[in-house]
């Protein structure tokens, strides 16, 4: 790390960009010159983790950071909140709450920071949104409509834990199961553990599909931190420099 | 996209389209009554009434957060929230349920906003058609007047400020009300809209929209079933009595 920080510091080179559908009205995707980086997986798979100190390196050598998240924006987080916590939107609602609250954060801090030379690292993007619903049985067809306004980032990973392995470092860190996380909405099982397994079973075969057509990166996050940040850094610095 | 006649509800759905001034609301009320006094099951629901939603809204809104794309998916997530809990489970108990503006008001309010057509439609692709859908068709003209005389103070999405069309909330009203005027006769015959001519008086208007209702649904399957009454009482006659009285005025 220190290494790099010495260095001569690298002027990320500037790629193609492309919305996967639609997009957003209005926007010259050529003047978007920062690098949008997204970090995927289940509770427990390491996300934060590494998001942490990716920021850490990406700083050391001298790049601008930002940091987004699902649930985070201003315009409908507590809403989104609220409403979880009584479990009273119905799926399609559920839905469109949640892309809206993606869809107010692309626009206010994704394409704002891009545009402005910053790196934005996504904790979650559009797939996790996805594969809940499509777990959730909704309509693939409709979904990619939906989020045809994302854009595409430079690179995804996904960081790939089994079940099993989760529902430990969940208790290791929580002692609980999250409701949602363990799909209880669904009535898969009245048992929260089974439910979670199987939930996030059906997650991991989601997100194994997706990466079929969206072609992000599956990390084994079954090694150390130390061994899974190295694989990510050289990954970005391959995007930083056009491969 | 089928009605809901189509996909086997044995409710039928009845939507009320038109600019802001155009009468529609008070169409799709009297024949709320006129439905309600011959004793049928009739729901009504307006365009944005749900409570979880509602706060993000008007957030929204209040503070002008609001982008067409955002201000699309806010809507469509307040509608989705009425369509999954109220309109569907009252319209599979058989309910005769009135809106007051439908799918077609995103699909003219949204496109006029810049959004893709066919990305707005795709995602309203979860709700069905309506069974009916009465456009009040007014000159642009004569609905602006009703707006702009009885209420002189334009809120800043509902003037499209947002679309930066002009400096002035006025102008900027009277050309966003156009471009949605356009985009509904666009959609006119595509989804089967029966245009009444909304410059007449209210009692001609409602003439025909109970005349096409009466035409097109066979209302006697809509009543409501005997039931006995709680306890013997004389209040329901009477309460009904009143009620005439009030439409008759």
């Amino acid at each position: 790390m220190k290494r790099t920080a010495r260095n001569r510091i690298v002027v990320p080179y500037r790629s193609d960009r492309t919305f996967y559908g639609h997009g957003i009205p209005r926007v010259d995707l050529q003047q978007l010159a920062g690098k949008l980086i997204v970090v995927e997986g289940a509770d427990g798979s390491g996300r934060s983790t590494q998001i942490a100190r990716l920021v850490e390196w990406l700083e050391g050598c001298g790049h601008a950071t930002v940091q987004v998240g699902l649930k985070r924006s201003t315009l409908v987080s507590e809403e989104l909140d609220k409403a979880q916590t009584g479990n009273i939107l119905s799926r399609t609602t559920l839905s469109l709450f949640y892309a809206t609250d993606f869809a107010d954060q692309l626009e206010n801090i994704i394409l704002p920071a891009l545009k402005a030379g910053f790196i934005v690292l996504a904790d979650r993007y559009i797939y996790t949104l996805m594969a809940r619903d499509m777990v959730r049985g909704m309509d693939e067809a409709w979904l990619k409509n939906l989020y045809g306004v994302a854009l595409e980032p430079d690179t995804v990973f996904y960081l790939k834990v089994p079940p099993e392995e989760l529902v430990q470092r969940n208790f290791a860190k929580n002692m609980s199961l999250d409701y949602w996380e363990s799909g209880m909405d669904i009535g898969l099982s009245r048992d929260m553990f089974d439910s979670f397994l199987q939930y996030q079973h059906a997650m991991e075969k989601t997100f194994k599909y997706l990466q079929t057509i969206y072609g992000f990166t599956i990390v084994d996050g079954m090694r150390s931190a130390d061994a899974i940040s190295a694989e990510l850094q050289k990954k970005i610095e391959a995007v930083l420099v056009g491969k | 996209m089928k009605t809901f006649a189509e996909l086997g509800f044995p409710g039928r759905l009845i939507a009320v389209e038109g600019l802001d001034g155009s009468g529609k609301s008070t169409q799709i009320y009297l024949l709320k009554r006129w439905l309600e006094l011959q004793n049928l099951k009739v729901y009504f629901s307006e365009w944005n009434s749900s409570d979880i939603v509602k706060a993000a809204t008007s957030k929204g809104k209040k503070r002008e957060l609001l982008t067409p794309t955002t201000f699309s998916l806010i809507h469509a997530t307040d509608f989705a929230d009425r369509y999954e809990r109220h309109l569907v489970p009252l319209l599979r108990a058989g309910y005769l349920v009135l809106c007051d503006r439908y799918i077609f008001t995103a699909f003219a309010r949204d496109v006029v906003r810049g959004c893709p057509p066919e990305w707005v439609r795709g995602i309203y692709n979860f709700a069905a058609l309506p069974d009916l859908t009465f456009f009040f068709k007014a000159d642009l003209e004569v609905s602006l007047q009703r707006i702009l005389d009885g209420r002189p103070q334009l809120k800043y999405f509902e003037a499209g400020m947002d679309l930066r069309l002009s400096t002035d909330p006025y102008e900027s009203f009277r050309i966003f009300q156009g471009r949605m005027l356009e985009q509904y006769l666009a959609m006119s015959t595509e989804f089967n809209f029966l245009v009444l001519d909304a410059n007449q008086l209210v009692e001609a208007q409602q003439n025909m929209v109970r005349e096409l209702v009466g035409r097109r649904l066979d209302l006697g399957k809509f009543r409501q079933a005997e039931r006995l009454p709680a306890r013997p009482s004389k209040e329901t006659p009477k309460r009904q009595k009143t009620v005439v009285q009030e439409v008759a005025e």
